[in-house]
C-alpha cells in the first residue's frame, strides 16, 4: 500500500532578477493505495499532479509530510523502496545509443536482478510486449510506438509491486495508447498497486477504481468515480471536474 | 555499491564510445599533435636557411681593395658597388639590406631596424673584425712583430651547449607536452557535458533518479567514464609527441645536439601526471557542465576552461619559472610544469608527491560538490 499522508512541495522562483518567491506546487496532499488498485491523479496542465508523482517516486524530496511503502517511510528506506517501484512518464526518454535488449539488461542490472535471472526475464518480457522483432535495434531507430513498448518492458524488468504512471499516454497516437492501458489493466489483474496521472478525465473514468482531483496543488475531490459523478450529480468525470472548479482558470 | 558504480561506469562507456562526436574529440584531438610538432619544426627550420642565403645582400659606397674582396668571397658575401646614392636606393628597393660607407679609416654601417638588417649587421660585425685582423696581421708583419705574440695574446675557447638550434627544439618539445594537457582538456569537455546537461536536456536524467543507486555512485560512476576517456586521450597524445619528435629530430637540423629520448621511469612518471590531470580535469568539467541545463549552455561555461588550462603553461615556457614546492601544489600550472621536467629528463620525487596529494584533495572537494548538487531537485531544474 501506498500511504501518502500531508505532503507539499514547495518551490522558490525568480520574480525578477533581485526578487524571488516561494509557491506551493502541490500543498497537504494526502490519500491511499491499496494492493490491486489503480489511482487515477486527474487535474489540468500545471494543477501538480507531476511533482506529486514525481516525490511519490522518489525524484524530488516532499517539503512536508511523509510518503510510505507498506509501512516503510520512504525517506528512511529510499533505495529498498525505489527497488518496488517502476516510474514512466511521458517525459521518460530511453538511451539511444542503446538497443532494447542492452536497455533492459542495464535496468536489471541496476535493480539488482538476479544475473542467472536477467536473460530469462528478458525472454519473457519479449513475448509479452513482442519485442523479438526490433530488441536488437537501437533505441534511435524505433518508432514511437516500439519505443513506448520498449520502455514499458523497461518498468516490468525488476517485476515492481508499484507503478506510478505520469501522463504515460500524453502525445501518442491511439495504438501506442492503448498499449499503454493494456499494460495497465494486465497489472492490475496481477494485484499490482497503480498510481495514473492524466488529464484526460475519459481515460481515467473507464480503468481508475479511485481518483484523486488536483487544482492548484489541492485535493479538490476524491473517491471512486461513482461517487463523483453521484455528489456533482454529472454524468462523466469531465463534467464533474468543471463543476467543481467553478470555471476557475488554473493560469491564474 | 561497487556494482552500482560499474554499471553506471559501463553505461557511461558505451554512450561515449558509440557517439562519433565523443570519439573524435578522443581519438581525433590527439591527431593535431604531430602535426603540430612537424609542421613547427619544418617552419623553423625554414626561417633559420633564410638567415644563411638571403640576408646576405650588402652594398659598399666604395671600391673595395683585394683584402676585402676576398673576405666578401670568404663570407659569401653579395656584394654590390657603387656610390651612397645609388646603394641608398638598392636598400629602398630591398635589394641590399645594408649598405657600408667609408671615409679615410672610419666606416659606418648604413641600416634599418627590421630584422633582414640586424642579420647583415652581425654578418658585417664579423667581415669587419676579419678585415680589421689581416690589417693588423699585416702592419705587425711589416713592424717585424709575430702578430700572433700581439694578437692572441690570451686565448678565449667558446664551449656552446644550447645553440640557437637547440632553443627551437626544447621550445618544440615543451609545448608538444603542453598539448597532451589541453587535448586531455578538450577531450574531457564532450563527454561531461554530455553526461551532465545532456542527459537532462534529453530527459534521460529523470529515469536515472528513479533507479535504486546513491547519488554518490552515480556520479562516481560518471566520473570515471569521463575520466577514462579523457585518460586514453592523453596516452596516445603521449605516444604521439614522443613518435612526432623522434621522427622531427632525424628530420630537422633544429634538433642538432639534442637526442631526442625518454628513460622508462620519465614516460611512467609522465603517464602517472596524465591519469593525475585527466581525473582532475574530467572531475571539474562534470562540476561545472551539471551546473547548466542544456548541452550548449554547459560547453559554453566550459570554454574558459580550455585557456585556463593551456596559459599558465605557455606563460611559465616564455617566462621560464622553474618548478618549486609551492607551485607543485598549484593546479593547472603545476601538471604543465612538471610534465615538462619530467619528460626533459629532471624526476623530482617530492613534487610529484605533492602534485598528486593535492589533486586528491582537489578531486575530493570537487566530487562532493557535485554529489550534493545530485542529491538536490534542482539537478533537474
Amino acid at each position: 500500500m501506498i500511504k501518502v499522508e500531508n505532503v507539499s512541495k514547495k518551490f522558490i522562483k525568480n520574480k525578477n532578477k533581485r526578487e524571488k518567491e516561494e509557491f506551493y506546487a502541490d500543498k497537504n496532499i494526502t490519500f491511499e493505495a491499496k494492493e490491486g488498485e489503480i489511482v487515477g491523479i486527474l487535474g489540468p496542465n500545471g494543477a501538480g499532479k507531476t511533482t506529486l508523482l514525481r516525490m511519490t517516486a522518489g525524484i524530488l524530496e516532499p517539503t512536508e509530510g511523509t510518503i510510505e511503502y507498506d509501512e516503510l517511510n520512504y525517506k528512511k528506506n529510499e533505495l529498498e523502496i525505489k527497488r518496488s517501484i517502476a516510474y514512466l512518464s511521458g517525459n521518460t526518454k530511453l538511451y539511444d545509443t542503446l538497443s532494447t535488449y542492452e536497455l533492459l539488461k542495464m535496468c536489471a542490472n541496476m535493480y539488482g536482478v538476479p544475473k542467472e535471472k536477467i536473460e530469462k526475464r528478458i525472454e519473457e518480457i519479449s513475448k509479452i510486449l513482442n519485442l523479438d522483432g526490433f530488441i536488437h535495434n537501437k533505441i534511435a531507430k524505433l518508432s514511437t510506438g516500439q519505443t513506448q513498448r520498449a520502455n514499458i518492458a523497461r518498468c516490468l524488468i525488476h517485476d515492481p509491486k508499484y507503478y506510478i504512471l505520469d501522463e504515460a499516454t500524453t502525445g501518442l497516437d491511439i495504438i501506442s495508447s492503448q498499449i499503454i492501458l493494456d499494460f495497465i489493466k494486465d497489472e492490475k489483474s496481477k494485484g499490482k498497486t497503480i498510481l495514473y496521472s492524466t488529464h484526460y478525465m475519459e481515460e481515467a473514468e473507464n480503468i481508475c477504481d479511485h481518483v484523486i482531483m488536483i487544482n492548484k496543488g489541492v485535493i479538490i475531490e476524491s473517491g471512486t468515480p461513482k461517487e463523483i459523478k453521484t455528489r456533482t450529480k454529472t454524468t462523466n468525470l469531465r463534467d464533474a471536474f468543471f463543476q467543481i472548479i467553478g470555471g476557475q482558470n488554473n493560469e491564474e | 555499491m561497487k556494482n552500482n558504480i560499474f554499471n553506471i561506469l559501463k553505461k557511461e562507456l558505451r554512450e561515449t564510445f558509440r557517439d562519433k562526436k565523443s570519439l573524435a574529440m578522443m581519438l581525433v584531438i590527439p591527431l593535431f599533435i604531430p602535426l603540430i610538432v612537424i609542421g613547427m619544426s619544418a617552419l623553423f627550420e625554414t626561417q633559420l636557411d633564410v638567415e644563411i642565403t638571403d640576408y646576405n645582400k650588402i652594398g659598399f659606397a666604395y671600391h673595395l681593395d683585394d683584402t676585402e674582396r676576398t673576405i666578401a668571397a670568404s663570407m659569401d658575401l653579395n656584394i654590390k658597388e657603387g656610390s651612397e646614392e645609388e646603394m641608398k636606393k638598392l636598400r629602398e628597393e630591398g635589394e641590399i639590406y645594408l649598405y657600408i660607407t667609408k671615409e679615410n679609416n672610419r666606416y659606418t654601417i648604413v641600416s634599418t631596424d627590421s630584422e633582414s638588417s640586424t642579420y647583415a649587421r652581425s654578418l658585417m660585425q664579423a667581415y669587419f673584425e676579419s678585415y680589421k685582423r689581416v690589417l693588423q696581421e699585416n702592419y705587425l708583419d711589416e713592424e717585424n712583430i709575430n702578430p700572433n705574440d700581439v694578437l692572441d695574446i690570451i686565448t678565449v675557447d667558446l664551449k656552446q651547449e644550447a645553440t640557437d638550434d637547440s632553443y627551437f627544439a626544447s621550445y618544440m618539445q615543451n609545448y608538444a607536452f603542453l598539448f597532451i594537457i589541453m587535448a586531455i582538456t578538450v577531450s574531457a569537455t564532450y563527454p561531461s557535458t554530455d553526461t551532465t546537461a545532456g542527459e537532462k536536456e534529453r530527459g534521460t536524467l529523470e529515469t536515472l533518479l528513479t533507479f535504486p543507486i546513491k547519488s554518490k555512485d552515480i556520479i562516481i560512476g560518471k566520473f570515471l567514464g569521463v575520466s577514462i576517456s579523457s585518460i586514453i586521450t592523453g596516452l596516445i597524445s603521449l605516444l604521439l609527441a614522443i613518435g612526432s619528435l623522434k621522427i622531427a629530430n632525424g628530420m630537422f637540423s633544429i634538433y642538432e645536439g639534442i637526442n631526442i629520448g625518454y628513460s622508462f621511469a620519465s614516460i611512467v612518471v609522465a603517464i602517472l601526471i596524465i591519469i593525475t590531470f585527466s581525473l582532475f580535469v574530467s572531475g571539474l568539467c562534470i562540476a561545472i557542465a551539471s551546473k547548466s541545463k542544456t548541452f550548449k549552455e554547459a560547453q559554453s561555461a566550459l570554454t574558459p576552461l580550455n585557456f585556463i588550462t593551456f596559459f599558465p603553461g605557455m606563460i611559465v615556457f616564455m617566462i621560464g619559472v622553474s618548478p618549486s614546492t609551492w607551485l607543485s601544489l598549484v593546479p593547472f600550472l603545476n601538471y604543465s610544469i612538471i610534465f615538462t621536467d619530467v619528460l626533459n629528463g629532471a624526476i623530482k620525487y617530492l613534487d610529484i608527491f605533492l602534485m598528486l596529494a593535492s589533486t586528491i584533495i582537489y578531486i575530493t572537494v570537487v566530487l562532493t560538490y557535485i554529489i550534493k548538487a545530485y542529491k538536490s531537485e534542482k539537478v533537474l531544474f
